[in-house]
């Protein structure tokens, strides 16, 4: 895995809650590019690490910017973030690309829910950077508005803000059955939000190939039933029981599986499944890839049994 | 080059059945063949009681233009249900692709495969001919012997046509 040791070059509350964070390196040399609606994942302290998304436009970045929502029910890590100052040095992963814009899409629709405005606030500036067609959707908790001048500014009438559940949901209603074909439109925030953005554009007539989500907050997952990992190459079993994932066991077992984020996002635990029928859980593989791989972080087995090529 | 990699469509022969995920519709069929199974789509489609635009017949140049008039104004959740031979099929979902559909929006049923259009890479012509890949075709436009290629652009909607005898000079191999 590679990281970037990184220092901390700004750190304000920007909302109440809401602390804008800029990483850069110490001789301010360029960052590794990346396209808007990229994460990383940094670490929090403790072995704990949470994907946030960039803000910063991101053709040769000197510094990479996040926003961080205070958790107080959460494991620590956005504490930590929290309490991280100026010349504070902090390790952050790579940037990884999994809610790009389409660059075939004849306009984009984005909506955000609360601290799900960072990835739009970098989609929205692209798209006015290189004159994309774009309309936001925000909605949010009264006094929690970070960004709205910004995007205001950017936007002009193409962003719709509110704080207001029964607008949203008008607001929605009239975006979904309003955008020329070729629109794709991308979420981010809370899960019901996202779960209510996805039925409501199905029931619209939008096919999935259009629609394109980010789970800033990951599902709670629920503890599973217990399987058994059957190790292809050395012919061994691991059990996983009830509660705990199975790159967990595997680790247990003496077998290092790669892995970053730990909530299903960045890709990097994959293993080819070669019998057996995984549960998946994870936002990372598509559709066709859900036969051969699995996510060991969140993902476990629908079958007793779940034989992976490790 | 392995079949799997093909660019040759091998698009559903017989009826795939209605889409029933969209709001609105529009059914376009060539030829007899090709009309009772669009007609049913039309009628299952007014059962469901959703918007639907439905062209039977009719000049295929008319058809397209009308069909391209239609793709700019559609909304998401329009669907495109074509059906004839696949001449007529490949031209029209290459107006919807490039007004933004996506294969997900549209379904296809092809009725018959004896007819290609087959562009010419010498003169940038495209000829409608009764003729299977691997065979050779006159140019209508510069009148070369041409080798219809085992590949197909989706957005000109023709399968690349070659001189088939480039590297020979009256008829002897160079």
């Amino acid at each position: 895995m590679t990281t970037l040791a990184l220092v901390v070059g700004h750190s304000e509350e920007i909302a109440p809650g809401i602390r804008e964070l800029s990483f850069s390196r110490t001789d301010g040399g360029v960052l590794p590019a990346h396209p808007a609606g990229s994460h990383v994942v940094v670490d929090c302290g403790e072995g704990r690490r949470n994907a946030y998304s960039l803000t910063n436009p991101g053709a040769d970045p000197r510094e990479y910017r996040i926003a961080v929502l205070h958790k107080s029910d959460g494991a620590g890590g956005s504490g930590h973030m929290h309490s991280l100052r100026v010349g504070d040095t902090v390790t952050v992963s790579r940037p990884r690309s999994a809610f790009a814009p389409v660059s075939t899409a004849r306009r984009h629709l984005l909506v955000a829910g609360g601290i799900g405005i960072t990835p739009m606030l970098a989609h929205a500036r692209d798209a006015v950077r290189w004159g994309r067609d774009v309309d936001l959707i925000y909605v949010h908790r009264p006094g929690s508005e970070a960004f709205s001048d910004e995007l205001a500014a950017l936007l002009g009438d193409r962003l719709a803000e509110t704080t207001d559940e029964d607008e949203f949901g008008r607001l929605l209603d009239k975006a979904l059955t309003g955008q020329p074909i070729g629109t794709h439109l991308y979420v981010c925030g809370p899960g019901p939000l996202l779960d209510r953005v996805l039925a409501d554009a199905a029931a619209a007539g939008w096919p999935p190939e259009r629609l394109h989500l980010e789970r800033f907050v990951p599902a709670a997952l629920d503890p599973g039933r217990e399987f058994v990992a059957r190790l292809a190459r050395s012919g061994r079993d691991v059990r996983v029981p009830s509660g705990r994932s199975l790159l967990d066991a595997l680790h247990e077992a003496g077998v290092a599986v790669p892995n970053m984020c730990r909530q299903g996002v960045c890709g990097e635990c994959k293993v080819p499944v070669l019998a057996g029928t995984p549960l998946h859980r994870d936002e990372f593989l598509a559709d066709d890839e859900r036969g051969a791989a699995v996510m060991c972080c969140v993902s476990r087995s629908k079958t007793e049994t779940l034989e992976i090529d490790l | 080059m392995g079949s799997a990699h093909t660019s040759v469509p091998r698009w559903p022969t017989s009826d795939p059945g209605l889409d029933r995920t969209g709001r609105s519709y529009a059914i376009l069929s060539f030829g007899p063949d090709a009309r009772p199974t669009a007609e049913g789509w039309h009628r299952q489609v007014v059962e469901l009681g959703r918007p639907v635009w439905a062209r039977h017949g009719g000049s295929a140049d008319e058809v397209l233009a009308e069909l391209a008039e239609r793709v700019e104004a559609a909304r998401v959740g329009w669907r495109l249900m074509l059906a004839g031979p696949q001449a007529d099929v490949l031209a029209a979902r290459a107006v919807a692709t490039s007004g933004g559909l996506l294969d997900a929006e549209i379904t296809l049923l092809v009725t018959d495969d004896r007819h290609r259009r087959v562009w010419c890479s010498h003169c940038d012509t495209t000829t409608l001919a009764e003729v299977a890949t691997g065979d050779v075709t006159g140019c209508s436009g510069c009148g070369r012997s041409l080798l219809v290629h085992h590949h197909v652009s989706r957005r000109n909607a023709a399968y690349l046509g070659f001189m088939v005898d480039a590297e020979t000079i009256d008829g002897e191999a160079v």
